[in-house]
C-alpha cells in the first residue's frame, strides 16, 4: 500500500517537473521583452556593436528581431553593427532595400547606428555603393575602431585579388585586435550547410599565421560558437531573418554553444584584451555569453 | 634547396675528376637543371598561349565596358538604392546594344575551355565531386538562363566560387566573375549581372 503511494508520488512529481519545463520553453519563444537585461560588462570607453547575418526577407521575423534590438541598444548603446552577409535575399530594388532592410532597422538607423556590411550568397556586388552598408564602394574592407581592425571579406569571391589585398592591409596593420567578418562559415555545424572546407582552406591558415582572434560568419541560420581552432574564435550568426530550426548538429565535436531554436543576434563588447559576447534570442532571452582573451 | 643539391654534386666531381672536365660537367648540370625548371614552368595550368587569347579577349570586354561607362553618371561611394538601381539598367542597356549577336566563344576560347576543364577536373575528384555537383544542384539559381547576353536574375543565389578552385583559375579581371549555374561555368559583368559568356558541362 504504502509503496503504491510512493509510486503515485513519483509519478506527480515527474508529470509536475515535465509540465513545467513546458511553460519555459514557450515563454522563450513568444515571450515579450521587458526589461533587457545586459551580461556584459559595459566598460566605459569600450567598443560596443551588434552583430548578425542571414536578415534581409523584410519578414515580421525580421521586424521583431529588429524591434529587440533597439530595445537592447537603449541599455547596451552600441553605434556600430557588423551584417555577415545575406544582407537582402531575393531582389534589391529601392522597395527591397527599404521593406528588407531599412524599415526593420528604422530605429537603429535614426539613432546613427552605423551598419558594415559584407555580402553573402543572396547579396549582388552593386550593393557595395549603398550608402547605409558602408562599404565605400569595395566589396572587400578595413574597419577600424580603437586597437580593433575589423576585416569585411567577400567569401563569395575570395580570388587572388582578394587575398592580395588582406596581405597589404595586415602589413600596414598595426592594432592589436584583428577580426574577420564574412559569410561563409570555414567552421559550423550546420546540416544544410556546415563548415566550408574550401574557404577554411584558404582562410584559416591565414588567419593563424597573421594573429586573428575572432571570426564573425553567417550562412547557416542559427546562432553558433565554435570551440577555438587553433586559437581562433569562429562563430555563425546567421539567425537574423529565418531560423532552420533542429540544423544544428546534436554531436558535433566543434560546438561550444549553440542556439537554433529562434531567431538571435550578437552584442559584442571590446576592452583591453578581452571581448564579451552576450547572444539574444527574438524573444529577448541571453542564450550565450562569454569572454574571449587575445591572444598574445 | 637546389643550391644545396649544387654544392653536393660539385663536391662529390671535387674528389673524382680532373680539373677540367670536373667543371665543364658542372656546367652542364646546371644548364640541364635550369632547362628542366623552365620545361616544368611551361606545363602550368596557368600559363602559355591556352589562356593567352582567353584572358585578352575579357581584357577587350572590360576596356569596352570601361569606355560606355565613362557615358553614364558615376555611382558615388555613398549611393541610394535608386541611384544604384537606375545606373545598372542603363549600363546593361548601353552593353547590350554593342554586345548584340554574339555567341557562346566570344570570350572562352577552345583552348581555354580544355584547360579550364582539366584544372576543374583535378580540382575536383572522387567524393569532393560528387559533394560540388551536389551543392550546385541544391542552389536556388535554377532558373537562370544560360545563355549570351541573358541576365543573371537578381534574385537568383549566386553560389559562391570555391577558393581553391578560383586560385587554381586562369585570373579575370575584376569586373567579370566566375559563377556556376548547374555545372556550367558562366562569365558574368558583377556590375550589370550580364552572361557575358559559359562553358556547357564543365564539371564533368
Amino acid at each position: 500500500m504504502i509503496r503504491n503511494y510512493i509510486y503515485v508520488l513519483g509519478l506527480i512529481i515527474c508529470i509536475g517537473g515535465f509540465s513545467a519545463s513546458i511553460p519555459a520553453i514557450a515563454q522563450q519563444s513568444s515571450a515579450k521583452v521587458a526589461v533587457p537585461r545586459i551580461t556584459l560588462p559595459m566598460i566605459e570607453g569600450s567598443i560596443k556593436l551588434a552583430v548578425f547575418g542571414d536578415a534581409g526577407r523584410g519578414s515580421k521575423d525580421q521586424v521583431d528581431l529588429g524591434r529587440v534590438m533597439a530595445d537592447y541598444r537603449e541599455a547596451f548603446p552600441f553605434d556600430t553593427v557588423l551584417l555577415t552577409g545575406d544582407n537582402i535575399y531575393g531582389k534589391d530594388t529601392p522597395a527591397d532595400m527599404k521593406l528588407k532592410f531599412e524599415d526593420p532597422y528604422k530605429t537603429l538607423l535614426n539613432k546613427d547606428v552605423k551598419f558594415y556590411a559584407s555580402l553573402g550568397n543572396h547579396d549582388t556586388s552593386n550593393q557595395r555603393f549603398y550608402a547605409p552598408f558602408n562599404m565605400n564602394g569595395e566589396e572587400y574592407y578595413r574597419l577600424n575602431r580603437k586597437d580593433v581592425s575589423f576585416y569585411a571579406l567577400n567569401s563569395n569571391y575570395l580570388d587572388k585579388k582578394q587575398l592580395d589585398w588582406l596581405n597589404g592591409e595586415l602589413g600596414k596593420d598595426k592594432n592589436g585586435w584583428r577580426i574577420a567578418f564574412f559569410h561563409h562559415p570555414p567552421y559550423s555545424s550546420g546540416e544544410r550547410h556546415g563548415s566550408d572546407e574550401s574557404v577554411r582552406d584558404v582562410l584559416h591558415p591565414f588567419f593563424v599565421k597573421n594573429g586573428f582572434d575572432v571570426v564573425f560568419t553567417g550562412h547557416d541560420h542559427f546562432y553558433e560558437r565554435v570551440k577555438p581552432q587553433d586559437g581562433i574564435t569562429y562563430f555563425v550568426a546567421g539567425a537574423a531573418g529565418k531560423i532552420r530550426k533542429g540544423d544544428l548538429k546534436e554531436r558535433s565535436p566543434i560546438t561550444a554553444a549553440g542556439f537554433d531554436s529562434d531567431l538571435s543576434f550578437m552584442l559584442v563588447e571590446i576592452a583591453g584584451d578581452d571581448l564579451h559576447f552576450q547572444v539574444i534570442s527574438k524573444a529577448g532571452n541571453t542564450v550565450d555569453s562569454g569572454t574571449i582573451k587575445r591572444r598574445d | 634547396m637546389m643550391g644545396i643539391v649544387m654544392k653536393d654534386v660539385r663536391k662529390a666531381y671535387e674528389i673524382v675528376l680532373p680539373e677540367f672536365s670536373k667543371y665543364l660537367t658542372f656546367v652542364l648540370i646546371s644548364v640541364i637543371s635550369v632547362v628542366s625548371a623552365m620545361a616544368q614552368t611551361q606545363v602550368s595550368p596557368k600559363a602559355g598561349s591556352d589562356v593567352s587569347e582567353f584572358i585578352s579577349r575579357a581584357n577587350l570586354y572590360v576596356r569596352e565596358l570601361e569606355t560606355l561607362k565613362k557615358t553614364l553618371t558615376k555611382l558615388s561611394k555613398h549611393s541610394t538604392a535608386e541611384e544604384i538601381s537606375a545606373y545598372k539598367n542603363e549600363l546593361l542597356k548601353i552593353v547590350l546594344a554593342k554586345r548584340k549577336g554574339l555567341a557562346r566563344g566570344n570570350i572562352f576560347t577552345r583552348r581555354s575551355e580544355r584547360l579550364i576543364r582539366l584544372i576543374i577536373a583535378s580540382q575536383y575528384k572522387g567524393r569532393d565531386r560528387a559533394l560540388l555537383k551536389k551543392e550546385l544542384a541544391e542552389a536556388e539559381n535554377a532558373s537562370v538562363p544560360v545563355k549570351v547576353n541573358a541576365v543573371y536574375p537578381e534574385a537568383s543565389e549566386l553560389l559562391e566560387m570555391p577558393p581553391t578552385l578560383l586560385l587554381a583559375l586562369p585570373e579575370l579581371p575584376k569586373q567579370i566573375r566566375y559563377r556556376f549555374v548547374g555545372t556550367h561555368l558562366l562569365l558574368v559583368d558583377r556590375e550589370n549581372h550580364l552572361i557575358i559568356d559559359y562553358m556547357p558541362k564543365a564539371l564533368p
